[in-house]
């Protein structure tokens, strides 16, 4: 017993922890990371321009549903059109899906109004997803990446993911 | 003198002690942080200091094809300088001879090269574009139109993530 006694002292004297590997490991660990590490991440836009294709007839259906339209977007300096382009050949412009929205050069596009508008078309022609867009020879490409940006998805719900970018025929 | 030497002599040595604690704090901070930063593909694209990409909340990934830059300098294909740009618009490449431009025959011939290639990859059939955020859609459209002639009507669109 008197010897357990004067053991007890011994092992309650204060340990430290040698945090000197630890730290070598952090030196090295963190160079390592900080080479690999990149700070901006690049993502892509799928798109494409037209190509001269042959026609084929389409499928005529009077359901909505499977009716397929082709949205036209044309941005301007100072404002954005918007229309329907059907797949009938007896109606080809939907005269009652245009939209004209008015929009200050070089600043932001009112993202707000045009998808607004392209809800209504996705909702109402379900099956779509192609949209042509126009942009003028004086729109930026940052203007343009914006737009692509609105007219492909809302909040994950996908509007019109196919967008091919073309030059105005005027 | 005696009397300060020692006084001197009596105090005890004391080891000095290096407080790590807080360096191993930021340590820790940095190493978590970059852990969730570590990205196994890690970007092979550089960009040049006059080469400014917009940012886009799109969410796919590029892929490894023909990569044609345009900043506000050059334009470049796959590492090539094709033509430099010139307020705003690329040297010789205007709507009337595009398919007369070293760079529509440069993409002609990568085309060629890539169909008549033996082997097994299939030929590439989009451009990666890397395009400067300034530019207008006049100086992109000459650029694109050229591609497209040359068989390339397909882009992925380089953008940063927001």
């Amino acid at each position: 017993m008197a010897r357990l006694g004067r053991i007890r002292p011994q092992s309650e004297e204060e340990t430290e922890l040698n945090m000197v590997p630890i730290m070598n490991m952090f030196m090295v660990l963190i160079p390592f990371l900080l080479m690999s590490a990149s700070f901006y991440q690049i993502k892509a836009i799928n798109t494409s321009i037209p190509v001269h294709a042959d026609t084929h007839a389409n499928e005529v259906s009077s359901n909505n549903k499977t009716e397929k339209i082709t949205v036209v977007l044309e941005l301007k300096e100072k404002e954005i059109r918007v229309s329907g382009l059907s797949e009938t050949p007896n109606d080809l412009f939907l005269s009652d899906l245009k939209m004209v929205i008015p929009r200050e050069p070089g600043l932001e596009a009112p993202t707000d109004e045009l998808v607004d508008f392209l809800k209504a078309l996705k909702s109402r022609y379900p099956s779509s997803d192609t949209l042509i867009l126009i942009p003028d020879e004086e729109v930026l490409y940052r203007e343009i990446v914006q737009t692509m940006d609105s007219a492909r998805d809302f909040e994950k719900e996908r509007l019109f993911p196919n967008i091919v970018i073309s030059g105005s025929l005027g | 003198m005696a009397l300060g030497k020692s006084k001197r002599r009596s105090r005890k040595f004391v080891h000095p002690k290096l407080m790590l604690t807080s360096m191993m704090d930021m340590f820790t901070i940095i190493l978590i942080f970059l852990l969730f930063s570590f990205s196994d593909h890690p970007e092979d694209l550089k960009l040049d200091e006059d080469l400014e990409l917009p940012t886009s909340t799109a969410k796919s990934d590029y892929q490894e094809t023909i990569k044609i830059v345009l900043s506000q300098r050059e334009l470049r294909l796959n590492d090539e300088v094709m033509a430099a740009v010139e307020g705003r618009q690329v040297a010789g490449l205007t709507n009337d001879n595009l398919e007369n431009s070293p760079f529509f025959q440069r993409l002609n011939t990568l085309r060629i090269e890539s169909e008549q290639s033996e082997s097994s990859q299939a030929p590439p059939t989009h451009i990666l574009f890397l395009c400067d955020k300034s530019h207008s859609f006049q100086t992109i459209n000459r650029v694109i139109k050229t591609a497209g002639l040359a068989g390339y009507p397909n882009f992925q669109f380089a953008v940063l993530e927001e």
